[in-house]
């Protein structure tokens, strides 16, 4: 009930940034766009504030769809196994989801320790406020990995 | 070692791994076996698919789709259709083929085409006496449209896949898709013999003006999106945030069906429908730098041109390979993975990158119709609670259409290429 608790405030959570990033990420490019034509003038590092956006978008969405089992998939294979073998089906591809995801947010750390530091040509930050959004989505896709195993187990024994 | 990467990917693909996951972890387990010093290229190459500007186009134009739904247009687009042909032999079939020609100018995509139109004409044509496998099977097949006719969220994929000119795709859509909606209105005439004729009054030029006035600010949807990008006003990204802005403005103030609640559920949902489609794109881009660190698109671009069927004849094979592989894989990651791998061999040939595109699209798009995988298909069936064999079996007729399209855009490549070459050269 906790787990499943969690896992309802935590994606609510996750959708409202998604919505409020993508608000943002629509508004920053409507406003380039009225410079341009308006007052002949643009926007320094607009084009790279709304990418850095785009990246959060993508990678924490990429963890709420794992949340809420969306991924675009098949599942022809295993909708022919009983429900003990489409549990089974369901919880392997979870810890493969799982691994691939924690061996990129590991992998991320030293990458981002190397060459997190160098700044973005446009608007000066460094480069790890961008690259951040990759082991954070990883690390989310990890925590939604286990609540949903840990859903399909409590089935299990409801059963 | 190549072997092991394709059919990890198809064994996970069937065993329910999610289809951006199973190119992940094939990746994965072919670095572990070939060179685990290669690991740190994983998170580079992840971030690298996340990491462009042309692509944030992408939920742009997913949210300008899902906003017009929201903004209840469906109903005056139908109402406008009605007024061209609902007095027809078959009139509720043209009107479906019609307001799904128009949707498609509008949404850029079939699933939503399918859904919208379905939920209002199935009923209703069921009502007129038409079996509900026809009707179902033409939503579903008119569907393929809103692919094809610009503006088209599988072509700025491929644009941005395949580096080309979004304003071209968009362009190189027009006629094919027109020749579909044509082709399926031919059809339909043909198979509704015998369904009651639509008991409308003849329109008065008053009420023909007034439905057409109504219709006005919707179908110009095309016209601001399109247009701003073919008279480089605008970049495809900023066109479809002009689109975006366009939609809020025609939903909050002319349908006035837009409300503040139903925006934030499109800003939500559409950032979660691109970051689904954005893995896929994230990390088959690590699967096809894997691909050709084992020179793999070489290789079948060799095998192709050593097949020696000249340009045409290996349009029509790829053609083939995209319509077979259209029923099993969906048109995102189905992009994704055929663009990189017949792309170059077709540009070896002298295929136009813009023909080809559009060709894979309209290709997939029929893909979409069929069983097992097809998206609006699978959405047909859940408005008309139908079983997908039987609506297949209605769609099946109408999808000679684009077969037919799809063969003759292939031996006249002017029907793909003519309008870009004009506006765009």
């Amino acid at each position: 009930m906790q787990t499943r608790n969690f896992e309802r405030r935590l994606t609510r959570g996750l959708e409202r940034v998604l919505a409020a990033g993508m608000l943002s990420m629509f508004l920053i490019i409507i406003v380039l766009v009225a410079m341009r034509y308006l007052f002949q003038s643009g926007l320094v590092g607009a084009n790279e504030t709304a990418t850095v956006v785009f990246i959060y978008l993508s990678s924490i969405g990429a963890a709420v769809a794992v949340g809420r089992d969306e991924h675009i998939g098949l599942d022809l294979v295993r909708r022919k196994l009983g429900p003990a073998g489409q549990r089974f089906a369901y919880v392997l591809a979870l810890l493969l989801v799982a691994a691939l995801n924690a061996v990129v947010a590991e992998r991320s750390l030293t990458w981002i320790a190397t060459t997190g530091h160098v700044p973005m040509p446009a608007t000066q930050v460094p480069r790890l406020v961008a690259q951040a959004a990759v082991p954070l989505g990883c690390v989310l896709a990890v925590i939604y990995c286990g609540t949903r195993i840990a859903a399909a187990w409590r089935e299990d024994s409801e059963e | 070692m190549i072997f092991l990467l394709l059919i990890g990917l198809l064994v996970l693909i069937a065993a329910g791994v999610p289809i951006a996951y199973s190119l992940g972890v094939s990746v994965l387990l072919y670095i572990l076996l070939d060179d685990p010093q290669l690991l740190s290229v994983l998170p580079l190459r992840l971030f690298a698919g996340f990491n462009s500007y042309a692509l944030i186009s992408l939920p742009l134009f997913i949210l300008m789709g899902q906003v017009m739904n929201s903004a209840q247009i469906t109903s005056r687009l139908i109402d406008f259709s009605m007024l061209l042909a609902g007095r027809l032999r078959g009139g509720l079939g043209l009107v479906n083929v019609l307001a799904s020609m128009l949707f498609g100018g509008i949404s850029g995509s079939s699933a939503s085409d399918t859904a919208s139109i379905g939920s209002v004409l199935i009923p209703e044509m069921e009502e007129r006496g038409y079996r509900k496998e026809f009707a179902a099977g033409i939503t579903v097949a008119s569907s393929t449209m809103g692919m094809i006719i610009p503006p088209s969220i599988p072509m700025v994929l491929y644009a941005v896949v395949a580096q080309e000119s979004v304003g071209k795709l968009f362009l190189g859509g027009v006629f094919p898709g027109i020749m579909v909606g044509l082709l399926q209105m031919a059809l339909v005439r043909l198979l509704a013999r015998g369904v009651t004729q639509s008991d409308q009054q003849p329109a008065t030029l008053r009420s023909a003006a007034a439905r057409t006035l109504r219709s006005v600010p919707v179908l110009l949807m095309p016209v601001v999106v399109v247009g701003s990008v073919v008279s480089g006003i605008a970049t495809a990204t900023e066109s479809a945030a002009l689109g975006v802005l366009y939609a809020g403005l025609t939903g909050f103030v002319i349908t006035r069906a837009l409300r503040v609640d139903s925006a934030w559920d499109c800003l939500r949902s559409a950032a979660l429908t691109s970051a689904k489609i954005m893995i896929v794109i994230a990390l088959s881009q690590a699967y096809i730098w894997v691909l050709a660190l084992e020179r793999v698109p070489e290789a079948i671009a060799g095998f192709v041109v050593d097949l020696g069927l000249g340009a045409t004849g290996t349009l029509i094979l790829v053609n083939l390979i995209v319509l077979a592989a259209g029923t099993v894989i969906d048109v995102s990651p189905a992009i994704l993975l055929l663009t990189p791998v017949f792309a170059p061999a077709l540009e070896g040939l002298g295929v136009s990158p813009i023909l080809f595109g559009v060709l894979l699209v309209s290709g997939l798009a029929v893909g979409a119709c069929t069983p097992p995988v097809g998206t609006c298909l699978n959405v047909g069936a859940a408005v008309a609670r139908l079983d997908i064999g039987r609506i297949f079996r209605g769609a099946a007729p109408f999808l000679a259409a684009n077969a037919i399209t799809l063969l003759l855009a292939t031996v006249f490549p002017q029907i793909v290429l003519w309008l870009p070459d004009r506006l765009m050269p």
